[in-house]
């Protein structure tokens, strides 16, 4: 990669995780650059979540360092890394909205949390806020009430309140019908750029995280498998990573979690 | 037997294992103490909804343990011919024992379990998470109001639940058995102690209280994020909490009223 040192946002470096003796990464190195959208592709499984909880400070390496915005993530005290935090938005898989509260104070709740600013203030910002997602008129609505679609929008309105330099996102595009999916890469694409946001995007919808990613990494046994610009690497990648991008059942990467033959299995006798 | 016992060290080793996370979490809780000072109000909702939760089963409880009482207590001291210390009898053993005690288990099964249901419900959908990464600490924001309410709401509600007592066997011992309405107010306020029987009463509660919160919101924050973690823990708080009053209560008693 070409980035110089402070264009890069969050670096990782050889970063090793385990869950108990099982192996989750091995040696990952990654530069998330500054202002772009990066998008980091792998099949189920192989722990995109984990590596967003990793940079989130939730969950803590076995080994390797994770730096945003230069500061060592795992090395910061309890306040510094709350403070690391607030300018850090996550977008969760299931949004999760607080189910007690009403869309308008679920967006209303970092800003009440934090800021110190009054309740009209507050509002406006809200407003604002929801209307970018094109929820405004949803604000009285509980979170039992959104469809999938419409909670993550809401969640994208609330990781966005406090204006943070960057957002993660855990698979955005999951179970969304096309309308909404298009709605979102729209909104990533333009929160990234309006509001000048670095987006980091695990996904394993390779098409539509492809069409807005700018730079993609490809995670798959613990390790970066490939990485470069959304365009090249479907062209140009090695065989892995144009099978995975095309979703083709043959090649290198095995659809069939690893078993014993088939025919075994059906002649064993149950004792 | 090899691996009976193995599987006692396990139980053993889990056992020990939950205290042990039940302790830390009661210190990072005691820690966000400091921020409920300054926000009252997180504190006032959870009293609220504690208390709506919980109000009407401790006061109907109460009244009809009150009136089983006064019957009870009636057949027993008529036979010495001691009904006027009827009022004593009732009250007494309703401030000193059965009401925390009984608020208590009736206050773990509504009360704890919901609480526990909503922590652990919060943890499966991602809420706990999200709050941390809104630079929350859900312990604090969440957990600590929540401790401190049942504090405060047990004492108060073991409160009601004596006070309904005492007259449930009022209406039963004076309005239908025929003993003196007199006496038996006359022979309270003489027999049963303000400080020695009430106040100690309501540390009781307090105490237990605490217990049977800090088993709640322990089971919640630390059940499997499953359907299926948050049911059984769930099960887990009542029965807990259950032994830990009732446990408690025989160390409190020998301690309070033990010469
Ligand atoms: N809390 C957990 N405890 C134990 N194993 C977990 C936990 N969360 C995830 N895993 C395991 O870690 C691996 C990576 O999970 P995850 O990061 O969710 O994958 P992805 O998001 O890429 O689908 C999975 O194999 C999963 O089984
Ligand atoms: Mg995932």
């Amino acid at each position: 990669m070409s980035t110089a040192p402070d264009e890069v946002l969050v670096r990782i470096r050889g970063l090793r995780f385990l869950r108990g003796s099982r192996v989750i990464f091995d040696g990952v190195d990654m530069d998330i650059p500054r202002g772009k959208v990066t998008a980091i592709m792998g099949p189920s499984g192989t722990g995109k979540t984990t590596l967003l909880k990793l940079i989130g400070g939730q969950l803590r390496p076995d080994a390797g360092t994770v730096e945003v915005d230069g500061q060592d993530v795992h090395k910061l005290s309890t306040d510094a890394l709350y403070a690391l935090r607030m300018r850090m938005g996550m977008l969760f898989q299931s949004g999760a909205l607080l189910t007690d509260l009403s869309v308008f104070d679920n967006v209303a709740f970092p800003l009440r949390e934090h800021t110190g600013l009054t309740e009209s203030m507050i509002r406006k910002l809200v407003l604002l806020k929801l209307e970018a997602v094109g929820l405004r008129g949803a604000r009285e609505l509980m979170p039992a009430e959104l469809s999938g679609g419409m909670a993550r929008r809401v969640a994208l309105a609330r990781a966005v309140a406090l204006d943070p330099m960057m957002i993660m996102y855990d698979e955005p595009f999951t179970g969304q019908d096309p309308i909404s999916m298009g709605v979102l890469v729209k909104l990533i694409r333009q929160l990234n750029d309006a509001a000048r946001l670095t987006s980091v995007m695990v996904s394993h919808d390779v098409a539509e995280a492809g069409s807005i990613a700018d730079h993609v990494y490809i995670l798959s046994g613990g390790k970066v498998v490939d990485q470069g610009l959304a365009a090249d690497l479907a062209q140009h990648g090695s065989d892995w990573t144009r099978q995975f991008l095309k979703g083709s059942p043959d090649g290198p990467v095995p659809f069939h979690y690893q078993a014993r033959p088939l025919v075994d299995d059906l002649l064993e006798r149950t004792a | 037997m090899i691996r009976v016992l193995a599987s006692l060290g396990r139980a053993g080793i889990g056992a020990v294992g939950g205290v042990g996370r039940a302790g830390v979490l009661l210190v990072a809780m005691f820690a966000g103490l400091w921020e409920l000072l300054k926000r009252p109000l997180l504190l006032v909702e959870q009293v609220y909804s504690v208390g709506t939760l919980t109000m009407v089963i401790i006061a109907v409880s109460g009244l009809f343990v009150g009136m089983a009482l006064g019957l009870q207590g009636f057949y027993i001291l008529s036979q010495f011919g001691a009904e006027a210390t009827l009022g004593v009898m009732v009250s007494a053993s309703l401030v000193r024992e059965l009401g925390p005690v009984l608020t208590a288990l009736l206050f773990a099964g509504r009360a704890g379990s919901a609480l526990t249901a909503e922590i652990g419900l919060m943890k499966a959908t991602e809420q706990l998470a999200g709050l941390e990464m809104m630079a929350v600490n859900p312990i604090r924001r969440v957990l600590t109001p929540r401790l401190l309410a049942g504090v405060i709401a047990l004492p108060l509600l073991a409160a009601l639940f004596s006070a309904l007592g005492v007259l449930g066997g009022w209406y039963v011992g004076v309005g239908l058995l025929g003993v003196d309405d007199g006496t038996f107010w006359a022979q309270m306020q003489a027999k049963v102690d303000w400080y020695d029987d009430v106040i100690n009463g309501l540390i009781k509660a307090a105490v237990f209280g605490f217990a049977c919160t800090w088993i709640a919101v322990y089971q919640g924050y630390d059940c499997v994020p499953t359907s299926e973690g948050v049911s059984r823990a769930t099960t887990r708080t009542v029965v807990h909490s259950a032994l830990a009053v009732l446990g408690l209560n025989v160390v409190l008693t020998a301690l309070m009223f033990g010469n």
